[in-house]
């Protein structure tokens, strides 16, 4: 039983990572209906950002700072460029294909991220790049129940995920802005007849989407202890199956499908065989789709005529 | 209907406006050109495909080496899945992001049914039997993966199809390691047997290659006129319109997934007897973007597009970017031929490269004076152009750094130039046309994988937004709903 | 009336909360032009959805030449016979114009792809009887969409002629009954009179049945045999035109409750 509930701390803490991103995925798809298949690769970005933060200040076993103030740089940092990378890719790839045929920023989006990933790879080079989170942050600190530990990098993750995810709920639902975000995502002409600031309203989105994946980043290389510039690929593709599993453009039905597929991975993991994790989360994609097409949370779209 | 006087030029009522503006607009090259593209209009689309054919087939007798012939099978291959996504993506409308996974499917078939991997004995089938095997079960798999998406918009078929790509790979590496070889493959795949001539040189497959893809446009333009290609475009302009005119779309949509699945896999057959091997990683998703790549840059919905444009992708990528020198020549030659074509009128043209000539000196001048090993490394390109660029271009002597800040320069620069208006571009650019030598000459040459990467990567990109047509294709209009 | 070609019974239908339509019946007879007529959002344009197909009626029942056809698929309505245009025009606009009446045929013939590609005697009849039929059908607009617009893509058509290729489309599927979705929106008055002609011309020539929408009430009064109105997806009137158009309910729901104060307008 301490194993069952091992991993379902686990699943959880990965699962909050994937909401994450599978959050900023979700709120780009509401507002652009454009599925950004280079939402994958802004968190690795984010995860590089952290390491180099980590670098610039010492590095992990001699670091200049302590280290709250060293993970609250990490953060902001990573949030804020990989934020405006987001806002600089929306402004310079995806803005002139508006009014496009569907498939062209597609097309973009994949162009972008392979761009990305390639770039990744001539800047920062193909090895493995290491956070050596143990050395800073102790691994055996935590809380203990019983035989289960859930230690201080779990606990942050899950801690701010949810500050996360709640904060954004609330920004879409009681805020100016949120309002706008919806707006725009019901009927994007319409709402700049009705004097919203709809270029704005599209920037913020991607801002906020692409800082959450940022967060992501980092989250995973404190977590996973690792960043090379082919791990977006993945995660992009877990995020978009818990954007989609929970319905997508829903806030959240993507925690929820994050989580859902956190939890999955973790104990098909550790109970059947960590090379059948990835087949197994495109088998709940398409058991979704065939039985809910709109995803768990969403909304059945009606046909316009 | 007198015919005494001359009909006057432009529109005039009864006439059709729209005819007469295209034939005034349609612009023929100068002299001898413009006949040949005025020939070429009139002719039908057989003549072409046969003209094509007959030029491919000259072309070895030019005495190409086992890695130009060996490059000219990839490009070929790479062609003929372009063609075949073309289906699926330029009519049908339908991304499918899945596709190489086909290609997979029908290499690591055919590999499965022609070598010692099943069985004590293995099996070996004859090609005659065992290609068309394998495209028919391919195909049957096309609309296996089809099936769950029949019902849902275009985006949840892309994501199913990524998917289904990346599920092939990931199977293929850790299923069944006995039958399917994990990483290490399948080995010892049969030579194709036909008519009682075995292919084994690389000669006799790049033969082999022109007339399965001359065969397969043939085809493919024979459907493309005919009911089941109408139906296809119907589909990708409107659906319910197309529904509504008694085609039934999820049946017509699954079909071009399938003939789209059986072309990959005719592509994947004629692969892996050629490479007499498969690996999970020859059907990973660089793969698909250089399918992509080509689709796009020759026109999604052109069959003669979508072939240019993956024998031109292939063929810089896996051919001229491998050397520094060629590559040298393709990046600063694509650099003054987009300048030649943009920069309007000539004088500012004249101007903005003489400013970037004189930046690049007195850049390189002040380097040397402040330091010696600023300007140690000297040019990575080779030949004429390395000894053009000696004294004009600073390369450090360790660059690595200097480099890469510089990527990153040279992209923000780039998305400035973009948005910026012309007056600031025609400033901008100078330092942005040293920045781009600057940083090819100290990391992209250096690093000719990642480079062929970045490029395709942004041939997407940038044709999307410049040209979604492709340089072949016609532009498509959308309805404004 | 004698024997109907088009029968709604009881037809509703409603979006979540929201009734578009409730308890209509309908009839179209044999060689009948009916013209559906009410206020925007009066359920005019969903009525056609729900024959065609593309919403299931919530209750009630679609009979087309004595047979159920609530709730098939839309490409079986339109092989039974049903063809429609639509109100915002959906053309495939970068095929050729023959391409697009072509293309129409699509469930009424049967080559299977490899005959298309051996071009097999099936196929080659097929395809010369789809041209004839597309050229047939062309020409039933006399100079507008002559010969040599053919090979046009849809999308350098003019307005009017878009709606003329979108009758023409419809026509291809060969049609017992045929919907028209405002085929006058947007036309001038010589256009208008020249498709008051054309449906009368439709329904003599080739013997279809009409069911139009239209809010000209000219073109209203002009071919249709009977007039129904709707509004909120309720019957409010059927019969004559001059019956209709002086039915109070009409009236009221076009011009609100007190006509009179409105009346000087014109």
């Amino acid at each position: 039983m301490a194993f069952f509930f091992q991993e379902l701390v686990n699943g959880l803490t990965t699962g909050a990572l994937y909401a994450l991103v599978a959050l900023g995925f979700s709120m780009v798809y509401g507002v652009l209906k454009l599925l950004n298949f280079a939402h994958g690769d802004l968190y690795m970005v984010g995860a590089y950002v952290g390491f180099f933060v980590i670098q610039w200040f010492g590095g992990a076993t001699s670091l200049s700072i302590p280290v709250p103030l060293l993970l609250v740089i990490m953060f902001a940092l990573a949030a804020g460029l990989v934020g405006g990378l987001g806002v600089a890719i929306e402004r310079f790839a995806y803005r002139p294909l508006r009014d496009a045929p569907r498939i062209a920023p597609l097309i973009t989006a994949i162009g972008i991220s392979f761009f990305l990933e390639s770039a990744a790879l001539l800047l920062f080079g193909a090895q493995y790049r290491v956070y050596n989170t143990p050395d800073f942050i102790n691994a055996h600190s935590g809380i203990t129940i019983g035989s289960v530990t859930i230690n201080s990098v779990q606990i942050l993750v899950l801690v701010m995920g949810l500050i996360l995810m709640v904060g954004l709920q609330q920004l879409v639902n009681w805020t100016k802005l949120g309002r706008q975000m919806r707006a725009v995502a019901a009927d994007r002409e319409a709402a700049e007849m009705l004097g919203v600031n709809v270029n704005f309203t599209i920037a913020l989105t991607f801002f906020l989407g692409s800082a959450l994946a940022g967060v992501a980043g980092v989250m995973a290389g404190l977590l996973f202890n690792q960043v090379t510039s082919t791990i977006g690929f993945i995660a992009g593709l877990k995020a978009f199956t818990a954007a989609v599993v929970g319905g997508i453009g829903s806030i959240p039905g993507a925690m929820l499908g994050g989580l859902l597929i956190g939890l999955a991975e973790s104990f098909v993991t550790g109970y059947l065989s960590s090379t059948y994790s990835n087949l197994l989360v495109f088998g709940l994609l398409i058991a979704v789709m065939l039985v809910r097409p709109s995803g768990l949370l969403g909304q059945a779209q009606l046909q316009k005529v | 209907m007198s015919l005494d006087s001359p009909p006057p030029a432009g529109p005039r009522v009864g006439s059709d406006e729209w005819v007469a503006r295209q034939a005034h607009r349609r612009e023929y090259l100068p002299s001898w050109l413009g006949s040949l593209e005025r020939a070429s209009e009139r002719a039908g689309w057989w003549p072409k495909l046969a003209a094509a054919a007959a030029a491919a087939a000259v072309l070895p007798l030019f005495g190409l080496g086992q890695f130009q012939l060996q490059v000219g099978i990839d490009a070929l291959v790479i062609a003929l899945l372009a063609v075949g996504l073309n289906i699926v993506v330029g009519w049908a409308g339908l991304l499918d992001l899945g596709y190489v996974a086909f290609f997979g499917c029908g290499a690591y078939g055919y590999a499965l049914v022609s070598s010692g991997q099943i069985g004590a004995n293995g099996i070996h089938l004859p090609s005659y039997l065992s290609i068309p095997l394998v495209m028919a079960a391919v195909a049957g798999l096309g609309l296996l993966v089809g099936w769950p998406s029949r019902r849902l918009i275009g985006d949840y078929l892309a994501i199913i199809t990524l998917f289904f790509g990346e599920a092939f790979v990931e199977f293929t590496n850790n299923v069944a390691p006995s039958v399917l070889g994990g990483p290490n493959g399948i080995v010892g795949v049969d030579a194709i047997r036909l008519f009682g001539y075995t292919f084994t040189t690389n000669k006799s497959y790049y033969y082999l290659l022109v007339i399965v893809l001359v065969v397969t446009m043939g085809v493919l333009r024979l459907l493309d006129t005919s009911r089941t290609g109408r139906a296809w475009r119907a589909v990708r302009e409107d659906p319910l319109a197309a529904a509504s005119m008694t085609i039934p779309v999820n049946r017509v949509k699954l079909m071009a997934f399938a003939f789209g699945a059986a072309v990959a896999a005719l592509a994947g057959t004629l692969f892996a007897a050629q490479q007499i091997s498969v690996f999970p990683t020859d059907f990973d998703t660089p793969i698909l973007i250089l399918v992509y790549a080509g689709l796009i840059l020759g026109g999604a919905g052109s069959i003669a597009g979508a072939c240019t444009g993956a024998l031109v992708v292939m063929v810089v990528y896996d051919g001229l970017l491998r050397s520094p020198t060629e590559s040298g020549y393709l990046f600063y030659g694509l650099i003054l031929l987009t300048l030649l074509a943009k920069l309007r009128p000539w004088r500012r043209l004249a101007l903005v490269l003489a400013a970037t000539v004189a930046l690049g000196y007195a850049i390189h001048a002040i380097a040397a004076a402040v330091s010696d090993s600023a300007v140690a490394g000297g040019p990575h390109s080779a030949g004429l152009i390395a000894g053009a660029l000696r004294d004009w271009v600073v390369v450090p002597a360790s660059a690595t750094v200097a480099g890469n800040w510089g990527f990153v320069a040279l992209v923000c620069l780039l998305v400035a130039l973009v948005q910026v208006s012309s007056q600031w571009r025609t400033i901008l650019l100078p330092p942005t046309l040293y920045l781009a030598s600057f940083v090819w000459e100290t990391r992209l040459a250096a690093e000719p994988a990642i480079t062929r990467q970045l490029m395709i990567g942004a041939i997407l990109i940038v044709m999307m937004n410049a040209r979604p047509q492709g340089l072949f294709g016609s532009r498509r209009v959308e309805a404004l709903t | 009336m004698s024997d109907p070609v088009l029968e709604l019974d009881r037809l509703s239908l409603s979006f979540g909360g929201l009734r578009a339509l409730s308890e209509l019946d309908l009839g179209v007879g044999e060689r009948e032009i009916v013209s559906l007529i009410g206020p925007n959002g009066a359920g005019k344009s969903t009525v056609f959805n729900v024959i065609t197909g593309v919403y299931e009626p919530s209750s009630g029942d679609v009979r087309f030449a004595g047979r159920s056809i609530a709730g098939l698929a839309p490409h079986r309505v339109a092989r039974l016979g049903i063809g429609r245009t639509f109100q915002s025009l959906r053309l495939f606009l970068n095929m050729s114009v023959i391409e697009n009446v072509m293309a129409a045929t699509y469930g009424n013939t049967k080559a299977m792809p490899w005959e298309s590609v051996l071009r097999l005697p099936r196929a080659r009849r097929e395809e010369r009887e789809v041209r004839a039929l597309a050229e047939d059908v062309l020409s039933f607009f006399g100079q507008r969409l002559a010969g040599y617009r053919w090979e046009q893509p849809a999308y350098s058509l003019s307005y009017a002629n878009r709606r003329r290729l979108e009758i023409a489309r419809a026509l291809a599927t060969s049609p017992r009954l045929l919907l028209l979705d405002e085929p006058a929106a947007g036309m001038n008055p010589a256009e208008t009179h020249e498709v008051t002609e054309l449906i009368s011309r439709l329904r003599d020539e080739r013997g279809v049945s009409i069911l139009v929408i239209e809010h000209d009430m000219h073109v209203v009064d002009s071919c249709s045999n009977r007039v129904v109105a709707l509004d909120h997806g309720v019957k409010i009137a059927e019969g004559g035109f001059d019956r209709v158009a002086a039915h109070p309910a009409v009236v009221e729901a076009y011009l609100g409750k007190d006509p009179g104060a409105l009346s000087d307008g014109g």
